[in-house]
């Protein structure tokens, strides 16, 4: 009898210690989430902390996550076609980043420095800016792409990146950029609000949640349910930016700090200096944004008939691009069949915030609208 | 029940009692690994990959194209101490997990399996202490088949091909001793990585007094646990998978270093080390010793 109960006892570790791991495993991020509660502010107050933000220096992680119910896509078998995109603008490279979740390194040392890291397996894709630098490296083809920006140029060129960037996906590694686009977007067909407290990387945040309105123009609703912003309740920086699609539970796009350091990074960072045997290229920005997707973003030289027509207001804008306008590298990409189905009157790519509808005659539509409104739009 | 089990209990012993003994029996244990012709074959073994890696690349006329081939293997030609993390890579799925289950495997069931359990619970070492011992000697195993490994890469690799400052895969370059310091780094993570996967065979060990089963077992358990990662139906399983972060160590190859994921692999290790430390310890305890 005596021989069982101690043996009984020497099971004990068995049990309880997996018991507390598994606690562990589960307080750990409970507490990490533990109720954060900031004095009360207004959606006014708390957009005037982002406006007011002077964090000009941090370095940080970011973690991205999209589940916009995209169709997997086959990208080691379409990569060496369309290898004339192996710039990290290229189309393949957007689509890759828009599916499945990457991680990312930001480093941000105040007036024109920043480099980015995007965390592949066993690989990195760099973009370092750098003054009138922008390096591109990417350690999987061991290939580097320098874009000079010419002094004078680079007040226009910068201004033309930001409109660019505020249209790419590749640039929406920040969540201040991100966050800075849905401000702008503000308008009466918003609901703006402060959500719960809570902690994201480590530090308290406010929660400003945008909400469509959705009881005008009930035709073209838009597949966007909300936008979460959180901001640092101390700097005013927004931390992370959460879209979720209607329907869906899961976030459809989410880009986040997980860890951020307010303290300014290395300048040595920023200072590239391409490996000796990587091959290098050399590209002059203003001159053509070669290797740009292009497709939503219409950078071409404006000619009659090649300009993208925008209908509609707020959340359910319509993009229409003139089938002149479509580039080609749209038509031969043989991503395009993978991704898009047929539809009535067209090709369309339906994501769960996004859609892209082809005509017949080449017209491309895009909106974050069902796929009826466009279809409606380019009768 | 046997007698072993009416003996006062060996456990509570009290490794206090006998410091010595422990340090004794810790180095009977390792030099009776390491006299082992099997320790030394798996050894060897593992010193040939990046051997053998070096010289197919050094005699082979193609040059690769980046990002062909295992990674790294591109920029073997041009700095031969890229060898030592192309055979990381390559050996850290099958390889190196199949030479701890050898080990791990054998520790408790192989004393069984030859009868000699008894004797060495006979004379007054604790089976606590013997578990440590044990897992011990598994555990500098890991690190010296990490560290054979490294070492054999660093040195094929310099008698082969030109050496220099290595680019990492941000983009930047690092002299030749900081590289070096970074492939040690590597070899740390890499055993820390292994450190859960010794624990489970030590558990599977502890089970059965057959050896061969418990080897075959630890590799089957670490085959499984690598599959299971690439299930992206189970992507909710992945972060808590002993394997998950084997291959992590790439995040060693950026500029700035980043230690974050060798801290949170480390996490997930002990993790793995008290789950089945305890399992192993509880079955150990309580087992009926008959050989």
């Amino acid at each position: 009898m005596k021989l069982v109960s101690r043996n009984a006892l020497r099971w004990l570790p068995a049990f309880v210690v997996p018991a507390v791991v598994v606690t562990a495993v589960i307080a750990v991020p409970l507490q990490a989430g533990a109720a954060v509660d900031l004095p009360d502010k207004t959606p006014e107050q708390v957009l005037l902390l982002v406006n007011d933000s002077t964090v000009s220096a941090f370095s940080g992680t970011v973690d991205q996550s999209s589940d916009l119910g995209l169709p997997s896509l086959n990208l080691t078998e379409a990569l060496p076609e369309g290898n004339d995109s192996t710039s990290p603008l290229g189309l393949t490279t957007v689509l890759e980043l828009l599916s499945g979740s990457h991680e990312f390194r930001v480093y941000v040392g105040g007036e024109g420095q920043s480099r980015v890291q995007v965390k592949d397996r066993m690989a990195e894709r760099n973009v370092v800016h750098n003054g009138s630098d922008i390096w591109l490296y990417d350690s999987s083809t061991n290939a580097a792409t320098h874009l000079s920006l010419p002094a004078d140029l680079e007040a226009t060129a910068q201004a033309k990146s930001a409109e660019l960037h505020s249209q790419l996906p590749t640039d929406l590694a920040t969540p201040a950029q991100l966050a800075e686009r849905f401000l702008s977007e503000l308008d009466p067909s918003t609901t703006v609000s402060v959500g719960t407290d809570a902690r994201i990387a480590g530090r308290s945040v406010y929660q400003l949640l945008l909400t469509p309105r959705t009881n005008e123009m009930l035709t073209s609703d838009t597949l966007v349910a909300s936008v979460s912003i959180a901001v640092d309740s101390e700097t005013g920086l927004p931390l992370q930016v959460t879209v979720l699609a209607q329907g869906q539970s899961a976030p459809a796009f989410q880009v986040g700090f997980t860890a951020i350091d307010f303290a300014a990074p290395n300048t040595d960072l920023f200072n590239f200096v391409p490996p000796a045997n990587a091959s290098v290229t050399e590209q002059t920005l203003p001159a053509k944004p070669e290797g740009s997707t292009g497709d939503h973003s219409g950078d071409h030289s404006p000619a009659v008939g090649e300009v993208p027509v925008v209908t509609g207001t707020g959340w359910s804008t319509i993009v229409e691009v003139p089938a002149a306008a479509v580039p080609a590298e749209l038509g031969d990409n043989p991503l395009l069949d993978q991704l898009t189905t047929a539809v009535d009157g067209g090709r369309a790519l339906t994501t769960s915030l996004v859609t892209v509808f082809q005509s017949n005659d080449g017209r491309v539509f895009a909106g974050a609208v069902p796929l009826a409104a466009l279809q409606a739009a380019a009768q | 029940m046997s007698p072993s089990e009416t003996r006062p209990p060996e456990t509570e012993g009290g490794p206090h009692v006998r410091h010595g003994g422990s340090w004794d029996l810790l180095g009977s244990e390792i030099s009776v690994l390491f006299r082992r012709r099997r320790t030394w074959a798996m050894l060897v073994a593992v010193a040939l990959i990046p051997i053998l890696l070096a010289v197919a690349v050094r005699l082979s006329s193609s040059t690769l194209d980046p990002g062909e081939g295992p990674p790294f293997l591109d920029r073997v030609t041009q700095n031969g101490l890229f060898v030592g993390f192309t055979a990381m890579v390559v050996a850290i799925p099958l390889f190196l997990p199949l030479t701890i289950g050898v080990v791990a495997g054998d520790t408790i069931a192989g004393e069984a399996g030859l009868g000699t359990l008894r004797y060495l619970l006979v004379a007054p070492a604790g089976r606590v202490r013997l578990l440590l011992v044990k897992y011990a000697g598994a555990a500098l195993f890991c690190l010296v088949a990490t560290l054979t490994l490294t070492v054999s890469g660093a040195l094929v690799g310099a008698a082969l091909f030109p050496v220099g400052p290595v680019t990492l895969l941000s983009g930047d370059t690092i002299s030749v001793t900081e590289s070096l310091l970074r492939s040690l780094l590597v070899a740390a993570y890499v055993t820390v990585s292994l450190l859960g996967l010794a624990m489970i065979g030590l558990f599977i060990s502890t089970l059965t007094d057959v050896p061969v089963g418990a080897m075959a077992a630890t590799i089957v358990v670490s085959v499984i646990a690598q599959i299971l990662d690439v299930i992206p139906q189970l992507d909710w399983l992945h972060p808590w998978l002993f394997s998950h972060y084997w291959l992590g160590f790439a995040d060693l190859l950026r500029q700035p270093l980043d230690l974050g994921s060798f801290a949170h692999n480390a996490i997930l290790q002990a993790g793995y080390l008290a789950v089945f430390g305890a399992l192993a310890y509880s079955r150990f305890v309580t087992k009926d010793i008959l050989s």
